[in-house]
């Protein structure tokens, strides 16, 4: 059960009480799906992952959903172009919260051998990236090690205390998505727009949103 | 090639050598488009393989236009060549002769900067279409011109035109 250390058992064992954070990132992590944004080269060897032999199924992380609305892990498998650039950062848009984004490859970490006009150098400098997979391409193993990697890292989110202080639907790492949230009234000056350096780590923390209604 | 050389009776060209053995020809801009007609009307190329360019910067004149005819008759091909000024980079467009040839004329457009006239579509096909310059000239910087800018524009307003009592607010 991982995280999901009971705090308490009862004699018969029906029961457990635990914390709220442990639950919900317990289903978060166990429950990641991906949308998978195969670019180029680097597809290939997602699609082996999910595929039988290495089995992200696993993981809990099997369902690939190709549409935005219905994922929560980006992975960027492969190599951005500018051009291309506006539609991912769209899709990142799209989804809803609570959502990651893994850098699968060299060429989406860093720009990878391609130092060029067209390619993004990083896609780190139009998403918050979570966790950077290198390789040119990358074993399947590798990005299943990432994918544990993030578990480990939701296990250490806290949902419920941004929920009550009213930050539940301001993006923590700075971000600047456009946040998914049916009949919304955040004020947009409440909202972080400011961009988010990921080298230097420097960021506006968000003033608490109020949430009327 | 004794099949190009009946079909060229005429007009002004000079056989350029080549190091793969296709049979090339240099002609000028001008007559261009009738070459290229005569070699699909009457010696049966009746597919373009490709329509590109070659820069020869800082030599003048600056660009070369290929133009690589295939014959599926005879099995051959036969190149043709035409050397244009930086100043004035205009060649005929073939388009009517081979509406394939659209989406070539539009990257050689993309990449060089050659304008083909009589292209009735002539945009941008790989690079963003208000971009100002054509990356596979040779004086082209490799790491690009500020590569981001049209991006960060873009951003910059979405963000700008971002309502946020719409779900989502994707637009
Ligand atoms: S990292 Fe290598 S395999 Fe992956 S997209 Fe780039 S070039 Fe292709």
């Amino acid at each position: 059960m991982g995280s999901l250390t009971p705090v308490e058992t009862t004699s018969d064992g029906n029961f457990i009480s635990t914390r709220l954070d442990a639950l919900i990132n317990w289903g978060r992590k166990n429950s990641l799906w991906p949308m998978p944004m195969g670019l180029s080269c680097c597809g290939i060897e997602l699609m082996a992952m999910i595929g039988p032999k290495f089995d992200i199924a696993r993981f809990g992380a099997e369902a690939a959903r190709f549409s935005p609305r219905q994922s929560d892990l980006m992975i960027v498998a492969g190599t951005l172009t500018w051009k291309m650039a506006q539609a991912a950062r769209l899709i990142y848009d799209q989804m809803p919260e609570p959502k990651w984004v893994i850098a699968m490859g060299v060429c989406s970490s860093s720009g990878g051998m391609y130092d060029s006009y067209a390619v993004v150098q990083g896609v780190d400098s139009i998403l918050p990236v979570d966790i950077y997979v290198p390789g040119c391409p990358p074993r399947p193993d590798s990005v299943i090690d990432a994918i544990l990697k993030l578990q480990k890292k939701i296990e250490r989110e806290s949902p419920t205390k941004k929920f009550f202080s009213g930050e539940a639907f301001v993006d923590e790492r700075g971000s600047q998505a456009l946040l998914y949230q049916p009949n919304a009234a955040v004020k947009r000056s409440s909202l972080d727009l400011s961009p988010h350096d990921p080298r230097t780590g420097s960021k506006n923390a968000p003033e608490p949103a109020k949430q009327d209604g | 090639m004794e099949r190009v050389r009946t079909a060229l009776e005429g007009c002004r060209f000079e056989q350029r050598s080549t190091s793969d053995g296709i049979p090339a020809f240099g002609v000028s801009r001008e007559d261009l488009h009738e070459v290229l007609q005569r070699l699909r009307d009457r010696a049966d190329f009746v597919a373009v393989t490709f329509v590109t360019a070659v820069d020869r910067y800082p030599s003048e004149p600056r660009f070369e236009l290929h133009h690589q005819l295939f014959s599926l008759i005879h099995e051959d091909r036969v190149r043709v060549t035409t050397e244009l000024s930086e100043k004035d980079a205009k060649a005929a467009s073939c388009v009517d002769l081979w509406p394939g040839a659209a989406f070539m004329e539009r990257e050689c457009y993309d990449m060089f900067g050659i304008r083909f006239e009589g292209h009735e579509n002539l945009r941008r096909l790989l690079m963003p279409e208000e971009y100002g310059h054509h990356p596979l000239r040779k004086d082209f910087p490799h790491a690009g011109i500020e590569p981001d800018r049209l991006y960060r524009k873009w951003d910059r307003e979405r963000r700008k035109n971002w309502d946020p009592s719409r779900a989502g607010g994707a637009k």
